[in-house]
């Protein structure tokens, strides 16, 4: 048993962390609209690695964002753990956002002012909450910061300044954490890095993470991928290798030819 | 390049709006100063013309006109031979003499009619008025009666059916029945605020005349020529035309118009300046944030002349249309100023518009200035590589040692302009010199805000770091040094400049305070406000004062200030009842020689006069006093510079040769024990039928002396507020183009929790504090200055130094409200950033 110290309780891991059910969302209007999502339901279990790939277009920031309360639905409910989110005001959602939430994101958004320790806190300095201590400095001994923690992100390496990001997600040990491309800017030593340790929160502590890519190595890493194209879920495939990835992507891209006329 | 500099412009209309409303303002009051300037020009020429219409030949003594200025009444006289003379020249239709002068009307009040402008009385011409109009009863038809205009009723609160007391420095009161009420062609009240009494000709001759039959001028109306009308009175007078005589009358008032003008064109001068860097501000952010646009521009070919230039032609576009738009709201904010001033200093004289040529140097200013401003950025952009376009744009701090020691250097220079200014080293040039050494100084500490901010922002940041938003509002203000710095600059200049002037007041507040406490050793002072004469008493009334029995000692005060000669100089002169009594009530001290019954041809006089004149204990000076009389007098006393009693005193027998001789002033000791409000109740009463003196005590004679001063500091206050606002425009913008800079790190704040209200805070305290930073700034520079021009002005007079802490603190307030205000719109903004958008904002 890898969990010596659990910090989310194992019946969590036989629920949904994220929820969605028949979510729609188009933009514009007329003849100008386009649906970036139609009706899309998937659940993403909690302490599970998930990834969301789809070629450009397919709506798979759409879904991560709808998931993640930074975009509206039209239709259709979202669940976060227990909480309803469609729906919520702006304040509700920026709670939600900060007490359930972690964010990685391709350009690491690092605060320049801040140093890699304070950016790490920040959610929890936002909410003027203390966090766990012990948990951080784990957090942080797991990405190997600890000689960086005084550094601004300015004097760091990109892999450095994402490894940041990554604890500044988990450091609050949120229900869920959104990771959008978060490779997309790292060279591959430092990709593999980010990953495993992506990799190692869902296994050593029990995080849940889902993850938008378009790197099928980066999605191997998942314990499942699923694909989206024309706003819907075409594929969903379990315990991926980056080749079953491929492969399947040349599948669906071989049976949409034509997704980006479709809208 | 010229298209891609409109596009660029097109795609950033809330900084163009900002910026250009910087521009706006600066050229707008530079223009309105012009036409303020013209406009009260030509509406007083035009008066001055009108009161010369029909009016073909003008008669006057052949002395020098300005001696009819000041307080010499009789200098010009015509006899009245010399009317029936000149009716009799071939070609001259009528003739009228006109008697006039200036005259003291005591109001239902009992005291003088008339504050800013004198009342003149005249002799009614009932078949000749000129612009003068009949609106109620009828003109004086005995020499007991009294015409009076609109104003004179409505200030001195009385009217038809009333009788008023009115003299003149030569006549003693008369009593006079109002019988008829006038006013001016034009409905108006008056030409320039003054009021009137017209009188029957001989009541006029005696009132200001000494009763002799004589005119001041003589108005001619035909076609006679001046050499002709010249011809047959002789050279003893002065024959102009109408129109020569008009324009020389309005050059006199222009001289007033010019020196407002020159201050709203100061004031506006320094909202240009400050309005300097809220574009250099603006153009270098706009060049840092088009880092990557301006990279590719280079990449794909553009010459680095080309990329200046794209800058330059935004600027001067911005220039271009804000000059424009600034120069017609200047043209129509000087016509409200002209009817501001005319209202409140002129008596609703008719303003005409005037836009002189000369504001068009708004537009070459606004224009100017803009692209000005913008050469530096504009440099600075075309030395961005083209390697720049295809990474990441990152602005490493740049080391802020050469600006330190520009700046360094620049305030040096400026300094010693300013010492050399105050200290007399440039002569005539002094005042520009103080000013621009003012100018360059400011310059001078711009240059070194950034090195300063660190610290200060810091500091100030402290205070406002007690929630996380507040930190990272405290964080973001100190991010870039020198966009903090040339922010807050704007606010330093001008709260530098108001507190300078705060202190300057303050300090002559507190020397006038110490100056009543230790040099001025009594409890009671007559003395009137200072009007368009020196005000007076009657010495009958001196004397009562000195029989009251609760009075120790009189100290009291003759003056004649403008027609007397020492030596063939102009000087003033006073005397003193009893010289050695004032002088001891003055702190003055007798050097050498006794002032002890001064004889009547004695004279003392401080040291450094004496110097001055090359004159010793002994010596004697020819004294020409302003009746004529010429005599010797005898230093018989040298005394000590003392601040109340330089200057030269003459013998109580010569007060007989002042062209007023009646006491100013006089200071009462109140005898030991005494109650001095009681003293000053039975002053007050005796003084009962003194229109123009008060008696007040010590706190009132402070109160009085620096009220005005106050009155003054607002005015400042106000014309200053015009550079606050341009300076609060370059927070807003400074504000609002870091929120747009930092629009991701928005978005991330906002996804990972920030609430609105959070970010609104952050923006909030950066605001603050870059406010509160310059406020601290200019009140640092501002009590500087001040300190530095009263230690100039120490020697003449202003002996102490005292800080406005009222105004001090009421800076630091204002700064902490401006703050909060120039952060409304960028923290709405801040809060409003659609958290996708922002979040993938490039």
């Amino acid at each position: 048993m890898p969990l010596a110290n659990p910090p989310a309780p194992q019946i969590t891991r036989t629920r949904s962390a994220v929820t969605a059910s028949n979510v729609w969302r188009a933009y514009g209007s007329g003849e100008a609209q386009v649906v970036a999502l139609r009706d899309v339901s998937v659940q993403f279990a909690s302490g599970a690695f998930t990834a969301i790939m789809g070629p450009s277009g397919s709506g798979k920031s759409t879904l991560m964002h709808c998931l993640a309360g930074l975009d509206t639905t039209d239709r259709g409910s979202v669940l976060i753990g227990d909480t309803e989110i469609s729906g919520l005001n702006d304040k509700d959602l920026t709670k939600l956002r900060r007490d359930k939430i972690g964010f990685i994101f391709q350009q690491f958004n690092l605060l320049p002012t801040l140093t890699a320790e304070e950016n790490i806190l920040l959610p929890a300095s936002i909410a003027g909450a203390k966090p766990d201590p012990d948990w951080v400095a784990r957090i942080i001994a797991t990405l190997d910061l600890s000689e960086r923690l005084t550094h601004k992100p300015t004097e760091l390496s990109g892999g450095q300044q994402q490894r940041v990001a990554c604890a500044r997600a988990l450091a609050t040990r949120p229900e869920v954490v959104f990771a959008d491309e978060p490779t997309g800017n790292l060279d591959t030593r430092s990709s593999g890095e980010v990953l495993r340790f992506l990799r190692r929160s869902v296994d050593d502590f029990g995080q849940t993470i889902v993850m938008v890519t378009h790197d099928p190595s980066a999605a191997a890493h998942a314990d499942r991928v699923v694909f989206l194209a024309d706003g819907q879920i075409v594929e969903d495939l379990h315990r991926p290798t980056a080749d079953s990835v491929i492969d399947t992507m040349r599948g669906f891209e071989n049976r949409v030819p034509l997704a980006g006329e479709a809208r | 390049m010229l298209r891609a500099a409109l596009k660029g412009m097109a795609s950033r209309k809330a900084r163009l709006v900002l910026t250009s409303l910087a521009v706006v303002l600066g050229t707008m009051f530079v223009a309105a100063a012009m036409v303020l300037t013209a406009t009260m020009e030509k509406s007083v020429s035009g008066v001055i013309s009108d009161a010369f219409t029909g009016v073909d030949a003008v008669v006057t003594a052949a002395e020098d006109p300005a001696a009819a200025q000041g307080n010499t009444p009789s200098a010009t006289l015509i006899p009245a031979g010399v009317l029936d003379t000149v009716r009799g020249v071939d070609g001259v239709d009528s003739a009228e003499g006109d008697v006039s002068g200036q005259v003291n009307a005591i109001g239902a009040d009992g005291k003088l009619v008339g504050t800013f402008a004198p009342t003149i009385g005249f002799n009614w011409n009932d078949e000749n008025p000129g612009l003068n109009e009949l609106r109620d009863g009828r003109a004086p038809q005995a020499d007991d009666e009294v015409i009076v205009s609109t104003l004179f009723v409505t200030e001195s609160g009385l009217d038809i059916g009333d009788t008023v007391t009115a003299y003149s420095y030569t006549a003693d009161r008369v009593e006079y029945e109002i019988v008829g009420v006038f006013g001016l062609s034009g409905d108006r009240d008056s030409l320039a605020g003054e009021t009137q009494m017209g009188f029957t000709t001989t009541a006029a001759q005696l009132l200001l005349a000494q009763g002799e039959n004589v005119y001041m001028t003589i108005f001619v109306d035909g076609d006679a020529s001046t050499e002709d009308i010249a011809d047959a009175i002789g050279s003893d007078y002065r024959v102009q035309t109408g129109e020569e005589a008009s324009e020389e009358a309005a050059q006199g008032f222009a001289a007033v118009a010019d020196i407002m003008g020159y201050i709203f064109l100061g004031f506006g001068l320094v909202a240009v300046f400050v309005s300097v860097f809220l574009i250099i501000n603006t153009f270098t952010i706009i060049v840092a944030q088009r880092q990557r646009e301006l990279a590719l521009l280079r990449a794909i070919g553009a010459g680095r002349g080309q990329v200046v230039g794209s800058v330059l032609a935004e600027a001067a576009i911005i220039g271009v249309i804000a000059s424009i738009l600034g120069l017609g709201l200047g043209v129509l904010l000087g016509w409200g100023l002209s009817q501001l001033v005319s209202s409140s200093f002129m008596g609703g004289l008719a303003v005409r518009l005037e836009v002189p040529p000369t504001a068009l140097w708004a537009l070459a200013v606004g224009i100017g200035v803009t692209v000005l401003s913008a050469v530096v950025p504009a440099v600075k952009a075309s030395g961005v590589p083209p390697v720049a376009a295809m990474r990441e744009a990152v602005n490493p701090p740049k080391p802020l040692r050469g600006i330190t020691i520009a700046g360094l250097a620049v305030t040096a220079v400026g300094g010693v302009l300013v010492a050399m200014g105050l200290t007399d080293n440039l002569g005539d040039l002094g005042l520009p010199g103080f000013l621009s050494g003012v100018g360059i100084a400011f310059v001078g500490i711009t240059l070194l805000t950034p090195i300063l901010s660190r610290p200060l922002v810091a500091l100030l940041g402290a205070v406002m770091s007690w929630s996380f938003s507040g930190r990272l509002g405290k964080l973001n203000a100190g991010r870039n040094p020198r966009r903090t710095a040339i922010t807050a600059s704007a606010l330093m200049i001008a709260v530098a400049l108001v507190t300078g002037i705060a202190t300057l007041v303050s300090s002559f507040k507190e020397t006038t305070e110490e100056l009543t406490d230790s040099n001025l050793d009594s409890d009671l002072i007559v003395m009137g406000q200072q009007g368009a004469n020196i005000p007076t008493f009657a010495p009958e009334t001196l004397a009562e004062i000195k029989a009251l029995p609760d009075v120790a000692a009189v100290g009291d005060l003759y003056g004649e200030f403008f027609g007397a000669q020492v030596d063939g100089r102009q000087t003033a002169l006073f005397a003193s009842e009893d010289l050695a009594t004032s002088l001891d009530i003055f702190s003055g001290t007798v050097a050498e020689g006794s002032v002890e019954n001064l004889p009547d041809d004695g004279l003392a006089v401080n040291e450094s006069a004496a110097e001055d004149y090359g004159l010793a204990l002994g010596d004697t000076v020819p004294v020409t006093f302003a009746d004529g009389t010429e005599t010797q007098l005898k230093v018989e006393a040298i005394l000590d510079d003392a601040l109340l009693t330089d200057g030269w005193w003459v013998a109580p027998a010569q007060i007989a040769h002042f062209t007023v001789p009646k006491p100013m002033q006089a200071y009462i000791q109140v005898a030991d024990g005494a109650d001095v409000d009681a003293v000053q109740d039975e002053v007050s009463a005796i003084l009962a039928d003194e229109p123009e003196v008060d008696v007040s005590n010590n706190a009132q004679f402070v109160a009085q002396q620096t009220g005005q001063l106050d009155n003054l500091l607002a005015s400042v206050q106000i014309l200053l507020a015009l550079a606050i606002i341009i300076a609060i425009i370059g927070v807003v913008n400074t504000l609002v183009l870091s929120v747009l800079e930092r629009t991701r790190e928005l978005g991330l704040l906002r996804a990972i929790g920030m609430t609105r209200g959070q970010a609104r805070r952050m923006i909030t305290v950066e605001s603050v504090i870059i406010c509160l930073f310059g406020a601290v700034l200019g009140l640092a520079v501002g009590i500087g200055l001040g300190w530095t021009v009263q230690q100039a002005l120490e020697e003449e007079g202003l002996t102490s130094f005292a800080l406005p802490w009222n105004y001090i603190v009421g800076y630091l307030v204002a700064a902490v409200a401006v703050g909060l205000l120039a952060a409304i719109a960028p923290a709405a903004r801040a809060a409003k950033l659609n958290v996708l958008n922002a979040i993938a904002y490039e």
